[in-house]
């Protein structure tokens, strides 16, 4: 548990594994809010799962790995090939898709397979998949370890690309707007603290990796800085052009029920600009301990 | 009589409210909720996350 802000608010994190989990504790009211994928965002909406996408975890930070000898070079080098994405949920799922058309591929050209994130890479490295779509760590995990490399960065094909978004129980924002405009300002304060230079990445890659994650510190260290730009956390206002591209093309390819209007989904009432919100943080304590 | 009854009535639903907090709600969460609404503590928010990405 961390004291999280100035103003003596606690946050605590807990750790899901499964879907169907977080959705009953949110109709349960046990946590008030959580990051997950978009496309999930949405569907728990359409669930009539009284939530709302507020804000997003950060921007980018995914990759197409293929084995470091592949022959695979482009996008179309995939075809009749295995890919494994993370959930069917996920914006990488859409992104697939996505490439798909714009390459000129039908939908089935790729044979998408869903693996929880951390195996991703051993089945890579096993050659039981030719490729995999992830988000970090995983993506830099078989290049760390010398068996992968990027096909492309999402930050190439899909600029801004959206993965988590964080989701805030309705009743939560009608009921404490300031506890979750504290979230919110600090997790804007912490992406801009973050994208502020190399020596803040790597103090927030010694804390998450040790206190969070549980990864190992260099790799934390490589996803944050090879290169910089690989996973951003600034800009991370819900838009409503990004997730109406999103919405669409996972309606599209059956990822959810329905259409939803943005409006219905997402509350950005608790934006501010970053240099509206003044928050003096030199470095994490946690680091600073660590050390 | 109707003073046993009242008073065996109230026996019950304090049995079962104090058996009720005590198997479903936790003492401890009451008295934190309680703290929370009378201001004096700040609530706390629990945010989960989902590592599938």
């Amino acid at each position: 548990m961390t004291t999280h802000s100035e103003e003596g608010s606690l946050f605590s994190s807990y750790k899901f594994t499964d879907w169907p989990t977080v959705k009953e504790a949110l109709i349960a009211k046990e946590i008030g809010a959580v990051f997950i994928l978009a496309p999930m965002a949405m569907q728990l909406r359409l669930d009539d799962v009284p939530v709302k996408v507020c804000y997003l975890g950060h921007r980018d930070g995914t990759a197409i790995i293929v084995g470091k000898d592949s022959k695979i070079r482009d996008f179309r080098d995939l075809e009749g090939k295995v890919c494994a994405i993370p959930s069917r949920f996920s914006n990488q799922n859409v992104l697939m898709h996505r490439m798909m058309r714009e390459w000129g591929m039908p939908f089935d050209s790729i044979e998408l397979r869903e693996l929880p994130p951390p195996e991703h890479p051993t089945a890579l490295l096993a050659g039981s998949i030719d490729a995999y779509i992830v988000g970090e760590p995983f993506a830099a995990k078989a290049e760390v370890d010398g068996f992968g490399r990027v096909l492309y960065h999402t930050k190439d094909i899909w600029e801004d690309f959206i993965s988590c978004v964080l989701v805030v129980r309705e009743d939560l924002i009608v009921d404490e707007p300031e506890l979750v405009q504290e979230l919110i300002d600090g997790i804007a304060k912490s992406g801009k603290w973050l994208d502020g230079g190399m020596e803040h990445r790597m103090d927030a890659a010694e804390v998450t990796a040790n206190h969070y994650y549980f990864q190992d510190p260099e790799l934390l260290k490589f996803v944050l800085s090879k290169p910089v730009d690989r996973v951003k956390y600034t800009n991370l206002a819900p838009l409503k052009e990004d997730f109406d591209e999103i919405m669409e093309l996972a309606f599209e390819i059956g990822v959810l029920s329905d259409r939803i209007d943005f409006e219905e989904y997402v509350d950005d009432s608790f934006v501010r600009p970053l240099d509206e919100i003044d928050w003096n943080m030199e470095r994490l304590p946690a680091a600073e301990e660590g050390r | 009589m109707k003073l046993k009854v009242l008073l065996g009535a109230t026996a019950w639903l304090l049995l079962i409210t104090i058996s009720h907090i005590a198997l479903n709600i936790g003492f401890d969460k009451l008295a934190k909720q309680y703290r929370v609404m009378t201001g004096q503590e700040r609530g706390e928010l629990i945010v989960g996350f989902l590592p599938v990405t």
